[in-house]
């Protein structure tokens, strides 16, 4: 096991040092240091302005130069500091990391429960006209873009019903609820068509399989059958699939955060993304590869753990 | 079952937390020292600050997050717009401005005594020490400072004695700023007098003192706020700390959410006006002249980047203001440009404000087809229909340019007519006579293309592009649309690498003509200027020279009609359209003051009345019971539908 | 270069020469008729493809430019729909909320948008970047994440290394970040569109492809085909490739979907389809903030959602089937 883990990290580091490689040469195909300059400095700036504001950067030294500065800072966890705010990178990502977990931990597990909720509710139902509107309502909602759910909750449960703040976010104790509700009822609506057929086949499956039908052989109640038996088997097959989702909900979500201002990293990408903030979007690449990287040696561990035959070697 | 009882109780959180939809934290403190209500104001600003330096940060929204905590050398009288006024803020008077005898010109300023920068550790005792003269030239120097990145020193370095040797000499020795380097342009007569030398006449040195670029900042806290670790304490950058003057400080600045301020016991620079009330308000306005300042004790500025939540929280009544933007324009403001009797009857009132800016669309100069075809110019300024463009973008409101100085500055000329206006017929004409006629090449017969740079970045831009596309094409040539980015286009303007670039315009620095005539002086060629167009005309350049440096009278109004012929003539640009909004303000805070030009300093001016806040704002927000309930009942449904279902399937 | 109209076309239109190829090519293997004869009693899977089908014509008829290169063939059918300046109700007959009442050139069935154009005709049109996207990235990413994936998984070794270190340093990006970055590298435009989405989607394909194949290579036929001396180019296009085509071409409609679906993102972040190009993507943006005017403006938002909720829903559930036919005991 130990051996193991030892293997995987060593294997993220030419992964990372790839990623690194990519998103130092896209920035600069990207942009010349000039037009960095003027997007950061706004269109007022004189030449001399933007001269001083590249030196002081070091952007007027040669590429290779830079790209080892670069990996050497990275290499020692200094994220640096944004371009546009001033302020530490790691500062940034660590006071982001609480908004943006505010929103996605409670929406996963919203979207968790929801999903596993109706694929149980479906299953218990099986071939019912009901299981199949409802196969039929979770393609549908599949189907409809991020941005349309955002935008028609935001209209209609905040503007129209005035139930929720339309924007904004406190991190003041149980105050805080009311703001996270509505992000957390959209990031749940957009995972809960896809996760719901998923887990409801992987149910299914588990309905068919020989110890099952010897239950319901045996004549013990369907309900128990599924509450006991098909839940708990199903349920370690799911989470080994959905423990790789955790940590990128670090990241946050791009749009939930910047259409409802959620201070959260999602929000900062969106705005460094739309800034030309280089800095934060190398960073959060930086950071973002790592966190698959991560998940993935997750996963192989919750599968080992789930499945007593797998050994990690 | 477990998975209903999940869903039931989320249904009942919501339920319980949907009773308040105040996006707003609580309050500092609910009432005053003496008893009565506390009062906060609620403003909007659409973007983070960039920065809390006052000689770093140039924008509007910074100027306006900054002036709470920052008074200024001199500060904009909040009543008197028509002619727009200075009156003095941290001087005892407007600065004299005095001759000497080599020609050149020096002002003479006068602090008051007995202001005091805030309390703050940085200070010996933590007690905030009296603003002295010293201050005054510590920010000269801080803008001959490379590392402040200060964007004030390139405008003012030609016209401050020796501000630009003090940077020369200052960073000689080591590379970085030496702060002992003297500014010859400063001379201190005593603790709190001093002149200001300048290279030559340059009247619209009040007006940068206007601007938080003087605003005296303390050395101590610039040295102290260094964004290092101390003592195992992280310090924030002066850029992002506040040690100011003014009326409030800032206590709070959480990015992309908010920036909140409280008042400072015992301010006294300025007190409210007792003149120039605007005729129609000078009844209701008698109540707060000369009353101490600010008239309320927090502000609370809401960072809102999208605009459809800025109409909703002022429904909502948790703003003091909605800017009436494109689309809840037709909600707000009626044809007549007037509130609409929903928002009337709310008891709202409605202001109109517009920063002087022109935005125009500019042609290169240079280009070998563009630049050498005057009449092919004023064709695609004729075709351009702004009056129709401003009433789908800008609801009718903003005022359609007709030259490149805005309305409210002096050297506007409201009778101007200008000559190479909408007028789509005379368009085709000067199109034939510049050798396209019908848009094709009279020789070769193929249709004119022309290349159109567009910034685009959200959907809006890509509509007012298309918009303007489709106003050129009316000629029947091909406009070819290059988007990019706000950078990238101004990075093809810089290199002269375009031929017809749109989204470029100016937003004033000062209220003074010269801040406009310079977009197009031969000596402000990109890099180092904004002369995007490449105008160059040796009649407008001395032209321009004289008028920038003169006061205002008939000869500088004659000298500015003349460079308005002159640009009418070669037409190296379109004017597009001015910029103005209306805001509708809640009966709770009208606005004190109404000065439509300037849009920040006068935030300390400003009323709130917290109880007709709190009455209202109730009835505002009344929410239907039904939604719930219809919830709960679709899961019951669904359970009994179960039940049923499985009960058939085992019979 | 890749944003001149013919050049699209005529990629779009080998892309589907492509498929066509492919189903007559397959239509000689077994499984693919046993699945071709499920598909054609699954009613769902037939109306899926025919809904498909229906939004592909119409944006081959905005695709395909009538002589002169200027005017589609939709364009003949839309000729009398008249532009207004701005924004109109369906049906109405004066612009909306105008401040001096005009009344309007003709009427518009689902309105008019802020230019005045009509919506309906815009929901049309946008089939073909819908078209035109999907058709480009798939032309670029099937072939690339196929060809790898059964690569990587005949070959193993170092083969699969290397294929894999690509993929998982891709995949391990956050895919917006490097969506945006490529495109703002390329400048915008659809053929910029494709390539960015193509660089990010063969990933997953590759990687279902290459799982495949491992199962497969361990299968009798292909020890024997081993055995016998076939070469290894043989081997991949002979067999290994017809049987795992058929996950491709599921992968490949579901893509489709997910392509669509991608392209509204992009508008948000101000990388969307060029201007002057309809899409569904820049009407939903749009939409963004009309919801909030008043009077409302629902109806660009709710055409272009429906148009696209209904071309997803299609491909999504002709996936499904599609996936049914093949492999009728799993689903």
């Amino acid at each position: 096991m130990f051996s193991y883990l030892v293997r995987r990290l060593l294997y993220a580091v030419p992964i990372l040092l790839g990623v690194i490689c990519i998103s130092f040469l896209l920035d600069n195909v990207m942009m010349s240091p000039d037009a960095k300059a003027s997007r950061v400095l706004g269109p007022k700036a004189t030449g001399q302005n933007r001269r001083e504001w590249i030196h002081n950067r070091g952007l007027d030294q040669p590429k290779p130069m830079q790209f080892v500065h670069y990996v050497g800072k990275l290499a020692t966890l200094q994220f640096g500091t944004s371009w546009v705010t001033g302020r530490d990178l790691g500062e940034v990502f660590l006071k982001g990391v609480g908004p943006s977990l505010c929103i996605t931990i409670p929406g996963f597990f919203a979207a968790f429960f929801a999903s596993v909720g109706l694929a149980l509710f479906q299953v218990f139902v099986r071939n019912s006209p009901l299981d199949r509107t409802l196969t039929f309502l979770s393609v549908a909602l599949m189907s409809v873009p991020t941005m349309v759910y955002v935008i028609f909750t935001q209209a209609f449960l905040a503007l129209g019903l005035s139930y929720f703040p339309a924007f904004g976010f406190n991190d003041d104790g149980f105050g805080m609820a009311r703001f996270i509700m509505l992000p957390v009822i959209i990031f749940m609506l957009i995972n809960l068509g896809h996760d719901a057929r998923l887990y409801r086949a992987i149910f299914l499956e588990e309905m068919g399989q020989d110890y099952i039908r010897t239950a319901q052989a045996k004549g013990v109640a369907n309900a128990r059958v599924l509450g006991v038996h098909v839940f708990k088997n199903g349920l370690i097959a799911i989470i080994t699939l959905v423990v790789a989702e955790l940590p990128r909900l670090v990241l946050g979500s791009l749009l939930i955060e910047s259409l409802f201002g959620i201070p959260g990293l999602g929000n900062v990408l969106v705005q460094a993304i739309q800034t030309g903030d280089q800095p934060v979007i190398m960073a959060s690449v930086f950071l973002g590869s790592g966190l698959y990287l991560f998940a993935f040696i997750l996963t192989d561990i919750f599968y080992a753990l789930a499945d007593p035959r797998i050994r990690l070697s | 079952m477990h998975l209903c009882r999940t869903l039931a109780l989320m249904a009942g959180v919501a339920l319980l937390v949907g009773c308040n939809n105040d996006p707003n934290p609580a309050p500092y403190h609910k009432t005053r020292p003496d008893g009565s209500p506390w009062r906060v104001r609620y403003m909007r600003e659409p973007s983070d600050p960039k920065s809390f330096d006052p000689q770093f940060a140039y924008t509007v929204p910074d100027q306006q997050y900054l002036e709470p905590v920052y008074d200024r050398l001199l500060e904009y009288h909040p009543m008197k717009a028509d002619p727009i006024e200075l009156r003095a803020a941290m001087l005892e008077e407007i600065p004299r401005k005095e001759l000497q005898p080599d020609g050149k010109v020096s002002y003479l300023c006068r602090l008051k005594r007995d202001i005091h920068f805030h309390d703050d550790p940085c200070f010996p005792g933590g007690k905030g020490r009296e603003v002295v003269a010293a201050d005054v030239q510590y920010v000269l120097q801080r803008l001959a400072d490379p590392k402040v990145e200060s964007p004030f020193f390139a405008p003012l370095e030609q016209h401050i004695n020796g501000l630009h040797e003090a940077r020369e000499t200052g960073i000689a020795k080591t590379g970085k700023f030496d702060y002992a380097t003297p500014v010859s342009g400063f001379e201190a007569l005593d603790s709190h007098t001093f002149r200001i030398h300048l290279n030559g006449p340059y009247p619209q040195l009040l007006f940068w003192m206007a601007m938080n670029v003087f605003s005296p900042v303390a050395r101590e806290a610039v040295e102290y706020y260094d964004g290092q670790m101390h003592d195992g304490k992280l310090r924030p950058t002066f850029r992002f700390y506040c040690v100011g003057q003014g009326p409030f400080r800032m206590r709070e600045y959480t990015p992309r959410r908010a920036v909140r301020y409280e008042r400072v016991e015992g301010y006294h620079t300025n007190v409210f006006p007792s003149d120039g009330f605007p005729p129609e308000k000078a009844e209701w306005l008698k109540q707060f002249a000369g009353q101490p300042l600010p008239l309320f004790d927090e502000l609370h500025i809401l960072i809102v980047q999208e605009t459809i939540p800025n109409f909703v929280l002022g429904r909502q009544g948790y703003l003091d203001s909605i800017s009436a933007d494109k689309d809840s324009f037709a909600a707000l403001i009626t044809s007549d440009q007037q509130l609409t009797p929903k928002y009337k009857a709310r008891g709202m009132g409605l202001e109109k404000v517009g920063l002087p800016s022109t935005f125009f669309i500019s042609f290169n100069m240079q280009d070998p087809l563009i630049g050498k075809n005057v009449k092919l110019r004023k064709a695609l300024s004729s075709a351009c229909d702004m009056r129709a463009y401003v009433d789908i973008f800008y609801n009718g409101v903003a005022p359609v340019s007709n030259q490149l100085v805005p309305r409210g500055l002096f050297g506007y000329d409201p009778h101007y007519v200008n000559p190479n206006g909408y007028d789509l017929e005379k368009a085709k004409r000067l199109l034939a006579e510049a050798g396209y006629p019908e848009g094709r090449d009279a020789r070769t017969g193929e249709q004119l293309v022309l290349t159109l740079e567009e910034p685009v970045e959200s959907t809006e831009y890509r509509q007012r592009a298309e918009y303007e596309q489709r106003m050129l094409e009316a000629l029947g040539i091909k406009i070819k649309i290059n988007e990019n980015t706000f950078a990238r286009v101004i990075e093809r303007l810089e290199q002269g690498n375009f031929q017809i670039g749109a989204g470029t315009g100016w937003a004033i620095d000062y209220p003074d003509p010269e801040n406009f005539f310079m977009l197009f002086y031969s000596k402000n060629f990109p890099r180092e200027g904004a002369n995007y167009c490449r105008y160059s005309r040796p009649e407008f350049d001395r032209a321009y020279e004289q008028m920038a440096v003169m006061d205002d009278g008939p000869e500088r109004l004659a000298l500015i009609q003349q460079m308005n012929a002159m640009l009418a003539e070669d037409c190296p640009a379109i004017w597009e359209f001015d910029k103005a909004f209306y805001i509708a303000t809640q009966p709770w805070a009208h606005w004190t003051h109404n000065h439509p030009t300037i849009e920040y300093g006068f935030n300390k001016y400003h009323q709130v009345d917290p109880g007709l806040r709190e009455k209202v704002r109730h009835d505002w927000n009344r929410k239907p019971a039904w939604p719930p309930v219809a919830f709960g009942a679709l899961l019951v449904a669904g359970l009994i539908y179960a039940v049923r279902w499985n009960r058939r399937r085992h019979v | 270069m890749m944003d001149h109209w013919f050049i699209q076309d005529a990629l779009v239109l080998a892309g589907f020469a492509l498929i066509f190829f492919l189903l007559r090519a397959g239509s000689r293997n077994e499984r693919w008729q046993r699945a071709g004869a499920r598909l054609r009693r699954d009613r769902t899977g037939l109306l899926a493809l025919g809904i498909v089908l229906l939004y592909l014509a119409i944006g081959a008829c905005e695709m395909l430019k009538l002589p002169g290169g200027t005017r589609s063939i939709l364009d003949l059918f839309t000729a009398g729909v008249s532009p207004e300046k701005s924004y109109s109700a369906p049906l109405a007959e004066t612009l909306l909320g105008s401040t001096r009442h005009e009344h309007l050139l003709g009427r518009h069935l689902l309105g008019t948008d802020v230019l005045g154009k009509d919506v309906f005709v815009q929901m049309l049109k946008a089939c073909r970047t819908a078209l035109i996207i999907g058709g480009m990235t798939s032309a670029i990413y099937v072939p690339l994440g196929a060809l790898l994936g059964v690569l990587a998984g005949y070959f193993r070794r170092w083969v699969d290394d290397a294929i894999q270190y690509v993929y998982s340093t891709l995949a391990s990006i956050p895919e917006i970040l490097l969506l945006v970055a490529i495109l703002m590298v390329l400048g915008k435009g659809l053929g910029s569109m494709s390539i960015a989405l193509g660089v990010t989607g063969w990933v997953g394909l590759c990687r279902l492809i290459r799982g495949e194949t491992m199962r497969q290579t361990e299968r009798p036929y292909i020890t024997a085909a081993r055995a016998l001396g076939q070469s290894h180019g043989k081997i991949v296009v002979r067999h290994l490739l017809p049987n795992v085509m058929h996950l491709v071409l599921i992968s490949a409609v579901l893509g489709f979907s997910n392509i669509v679906l991608a392209e509204a993102i992009l508008s948000y972040l101000g990388v969307g389809a060029p201007v002057g190009t309809a899409s569904w993507g820049v009407m939903i943006d749009a939409g963004r903030t009309e919801l909030g005017r008043d009077p409302l403006v629902w109806w660009n938002i709710s055409a272009a959602t429906a148009a696209l909720f209904g071309f997803v829903l299609a491909l999504n559930l002709l996936g499904d089937s599609l996936r049914r036919a093949f492999d009728p005991k799993r689903a």
